[in-house]
């Protein structure tokens, strides 16, 4: 016992010395946080209008009023033809025309009501449809005055303590397993090809340290490195930016540990399958990529395409990242995670067999 | 003297090739003695089964009174070893490394007194990487001798080393070997072989094909009617280098 810990000690030691480990370990992460913490990729922002009064009367002054009392709309107004070169460049969502003769009146029969016209920006659907809807809204109430009639259906608004979800708290937990997946396949792979291939490991097994101590040493330290990463990373998320991780911080962290073995033991597994240094970061990347994109790091996996879903549900990183996403963004308890813990679990003990049975200190 | 190393009809086939073939010899406490042969003779093969790195096909290897074969991790205890082609790991010390190995053998060292005998005392706080090739050599005898081995093996110690750097590593395993340590090395140079050690063992083959002090196995070839042109010099080139560039240590 006091071999393995005072070899963690050491190696922990030496890694405070490892620029490009630490790079890698820490400050890669934080800046992919802070990136995307400053984009701000998720919210949804606003609908940009723009209107083109070409009645310029009272009637179309209270519908522009109208309309920019929506929090959600940004309104502008502006000439017709420097209004659509805005929509075209992408600077507006939705523009919308007011002919000459509007006016707001009940409508008699065999009369014409005023016509808007709306040019739609079709790169921006979600924003044209909201601000469409926010528009009919705009139109109903003003005919309801007009007409002097009450609607025939009205709502009645609970307003429900909702906790806006911003993109840097749907981020914090991807990040989390992102570096929990490197850190257990690179440094698993970087340091054992490596030390295989210059015969450190050799000469290191040519003293009386037995395998299993040695083993031990290796698989404690970057369980304790994968700990302080991620409390350093969540730091940064909490009070650099914001961020709230709602459930407990014990389920946080035995997810980091069973995360941390079960990325452990795909790096086993893929460096008993790797011989030089030069295969190694090729092999990384196989593995690593796909599950950056698909396992829900940076995006939610709603966006994976449906022929994909069935590979991107059963990813190792998947398990881990629903599971940390649940307990940070909606205070899940253990049991309420227990499917993804069963899969991380599962995961672990396929891919040990497999480092069990192929993995080996020497060429 | 008594044997401190007794190796007897050891046997070890790679595939189609009978890589040691019967091989059977003593190394007695206290001496220096070397292995030699070309590559491919069987010398690291045999080496690395009396380290307890390989396991014979058959025959017995007694070190330091330790059966290797039945109680491998014994004679790792009670020898200490520097290996071919092997490296340290990076990011470290030097004194943490020769800590790190002394855990290794469940013991602690003091570092700097280690590193002081190898004439390393300065460079305690250097990553290993960062060392010289004569000082990395150096610093991996000091970590070869944190458990007070009864026999040191060296592989090659001096292949890549400039004369200084070589001379300079022959005091030291003198040194060594003052202090009571056998000394068990394999080499290509026949002419340090000839003034380190008392008996060396010429291997060909997988077999060992001659074992005696290099002095009689001189006699015995001149013996046998063996002559070659003299030419009287009194000096060679390297008498020449070492005279011009000093004895002095350089460290790149």
């Amino acid at each position: 016992m006091r071999q393995i810990l005072g070899y963690t000690l050491y190696l922990l030691r030496a890694y405070r010395r490892d620029w490009v480990a630490l790079f890698f370990g820490f400050f890669f992460p934080l800046i992919f946080m802070t990136l995307f913490g400053i984009l701000n990729f998720g919210s949804f922002g606003h609908v940009s209008v723009g209107i083109v009064d070409n009645a310029k009367n009272q009637a179309s002054e209270t519908f522009r009023m109208g309309l920019a009392k929506v929090e959600t709309m940004q309104v502008t107004a502006g000439a017709e033809a420097d209004e659509l070169d805005a929509l075209r460049k992408g600077d507006r969502d939705i523009v919308i025309v007011i002919p000459a003769e509007f006016r707001i009146a009940p409508a008699r029969p065999g009369q014409a009501v005023p016509e808007l016209t709306m040019y739609e920006n079709q790169g921006r659907g979600q924003q044209v449809a909201v601000g469409e809807a926010i528009l009919n809204q705009v139109i109903d109430q003003m005919s309801f005055a007009v007409t002097q009639s009450a609607p025939i259906l009205t709502t009645k608004r609970e307003q429900v303590q909702g906790r806006n979800l911003k993109y840097v708290d749907f981020l914090t937990p991807g990040i989390l397993g992102m570096t929990i997946m490197q850190l257990g396949v690179a440094s698993v792979m970087f340091t054992f090809v490596i030390d295989r291939q210059r015969g450190v490991i050799r000469r290191i097994m040519a003293t009386p340290l037995s395998r299993r101590n040695y083993m031990a040493a290796h698989v404690l330290e970057r369980l304790i490195l994968a700990i302080l990463q991620v409390g350093v990373l969540l730091a940064v998320a909490i009070f650099g930016f914001k961020a709230t991780v709602l459930g407990s911080m014990w389920v946080v962290l035995l997810l980091v540990v069973i995360g941390s073995a079960l990325f452990l033991c795909l790096g086993f597994a893929m460096s008993s399958f790797v011989t030089t240094e030069n295969q190694a970061p090729a092999v990384m990347q196989l593995v690593t990529l796909p599950q950056m994109f698909l396992s829900g790091v940076f995006f939610s996996r709603d966006a994976v395409p449906a022929f994909l879903k069935p590979v991107s549900d059963l990813l190792p990183l998947t398990f881990l990242n629903e599971a940390l996403r649940q307990v940070a963004t909606a205070g899940a308890s253990l049991s309420e995670i227990g499917a993804d813990v069963v899969g991380i679990l599962v995961w672990s003990a396929i891919l040990f067999v497999i480092a069990f049975r192929f993995f080996r200190l020497e060429n | 003297m008594a044997a401190i190393v007794s190796v007897d009809g050891l046997r070890k086939r790679y595939g189609q090739i009978q890589a040691v073939d019967g091989v059977s010899f003593e190394v007695r406490q206290g001496e220096i003695f070397a292995l030699l042969g070309p590559n491919g003779a069987g010398k690291t093969t045999t080496v690395e089964i009396l380290e307890g790195l390989r396991t014979a096909d058959d025959g017995k290897a007694i070190v330091a009174g330790v059966d290797v074969r039945k109680d491998p991790a014994g004679v790792k205890g009670r020898i200490g070893v520097q290996l071919q082609q092997s490296a340290f790991p990076e990011n470290f010390l030097a004194h943490e490394l020769v800590e790190l190995f002394a855990l290794f053998y469940d013991r602690t060292v003091d570092s700097r007194a280690l590193l002081r005998a190898v004439g390393l005392e300065d460079k305690a706080n250097q990553k290993s990487e960062k060392l010289s090739g004569g000082q990395r050599q150096r610093l991996s005898i000091a970590i070869a001798l944190v458990n007070e081995p009864q026999v040191l093996f060296l592989d090659e110690p001096t292949t890549g080393l400039d004369p200084q750097a070589r001379r300079n590593l022959w005091e030291l395993i003198r040194d060594i070997r003052q202090r009571g340590t056998t000394v068990f090395l394999t080499t290509h140079y026949l002419d340090e072989a000839e003034v380190l050690c008392d008996r060396v063992a010429i291997m060909d083959g997988g077999k060992i094909i001659a074992l005696d002090s290099p002095r009689a196995l001189i006699g015995a070839l001149i013996g046998r009617g063996f002559t070659k042109p003299v030419l009287q010099q009194q000096a060679n080139l390297e008498d020449v280098f070492l005279d011009l560039t000093g004895h002095e240590l350089r460290e790149a």
